[in-house]
């Protein structure tokens, strides 16, 4: 069973697409509505997502985690996880799919940076330094280590366990994915920036507490 | 060369730092990378115990050359591990409190692990 796991913050106006334009490719879609104030649950759940609700807003990472939790509780075999502001193209999902079905990748990452993509420098020159703070912390260079869209196959759904709340918890992911050794493949997909995406991302000093986070965390563990 | 307790008892506990860094990293609570991290932060401490002259050249570098100095760096020292600590004890209430914010909503959700395996059985 392919469940599709969309972590989702005051995110009412964009989540009902993501939802529908996803069930095609999966067998379920999990929303988990971080503690919004604006009604993403119930917009969610009238699109037909089976939808988890925090009490209060606890980071991405602690979304995802619920999810993925939630998914391997309903027998799921592989989970999707993809952002709401509608940045990532659904129709992706069966070729993020196909190196966990030829049993080639244990996870497999989204790449926005391997194909023609307009990506604004800010954004470029963010995820790279994201990239080089993950190397730093894990020794593994993944090309788009910042990507919420994922897929995790058998046996990274079964082992990973995300303690980090925040959006560091991208880089843990890499983390895990040393730690157990999983196998990776990386695949190039399509990324929707406009204003309303571009305004919801990370702030340049979010980012460097992110980084900070992680390189003391990687010390001390 | 006469060496000093400090200088027996550094590289003692170096050496066992390191070794339990490699032992978390057989367990799998450690990634190599970290380990790689520890070993080289407990050979400097070694290396300085070992070989004092070397914080002769620090303190030509750093300016830290009388005593007062020392005192000040020393407690800026403990001070800066003292708030370090704390960073991380708040992260982990943090993750604690996010851990329980989850179990309620999946429990919520009719995702609670103790029913599941109930009615699995």
């Amino acid at each position: 069973m392919l469940v599709a796991v969309i972590p989702a913050y005051n995110e009412a106006t964009r989540v009902s697409n993501v939802v529908r334009s996803a069930q095609p490719f999966v067998d379920t879609v999990i929303v988990v509505d971080d503690g919004s104030t604006d009604g993403t649950g119930a917009v969610a759940a009238a699109a037909g997502a089976r939808v988890i609700r925090h009490g209060e807003n606890s980071g991405a990472g602690a979304a995802t985690m619920t999810g993925i939790e939630a998914a391997r509780r309903m027998g799921a075999t592989s989970v999707v996880t993809l952002d709401a502001d509608e940045q990532h193209d659904p129709a992706d999902i069966p070729k993020l799919l196909e190196p966990v079905k030829r049993d080639e990748a244990d996870i497999v990452f989204a790449n926005r940076f391997g194909q023609r993509n307009r990506i604004p420098a800010v954004r470029r020159l963010f995820n790279g330094i994201g990239n080089i703070v993950t190397l730093l912390a894990t020794g593994r260079w993944v090309q788009d280590s910042q990507s919420g869209y994922k897929v995790f196959g058998p046996r990274a759904l079964e082992q990973v366990d995300l303690r980090m709340r925040g959006f560091e918890f991208c880089t843990e992911i890499v983390r895990e994915s040393v730690q157990h050794k999983w196998r990776v493949a990386e695949v190039p997909t399509k990324v929707i920036y406009s204003e309303y995406t571009l305004a919801k991302g990370q702030s340049f000093g979010n980012g460097v507490k992110t980084a900070m986070k992680i390189l003391l965390r990687s010390f001390l563990r | 060369m006469t060496l000093t307790p400090y200088q027996v008892v550094a590289p003692v506990i170096s050496l066992t730092a390191v070794l339990y860094a490699w032992n978390l990293v057989f367990r799998q609570k450690k990634t190599v990378w970290e380990a790689c991290f520890w070993t080289v932060f407990w050979c400097a401490i070694s290396a300085i115990a070992i070989f004092p002259q070397f914080l002769t050249y620090l303190s030509t570098v750093t300016g830290i050359a009388n005593r007062e100095n020392a005192v000040i760096f020393t407690f800026l020292g403990v001070l800066f591990f003292m708030v370090f600590y704390m960073i991380i004890r708040i992260e982990e209430l943090e993750q604690r409190h996010a851990k329980m914010v989850r179990e309620m909503a999946l429990r919520e959700a009719g995702l609670d692990s103790e029913k599941l395996k109930m009615k699995n059985e």
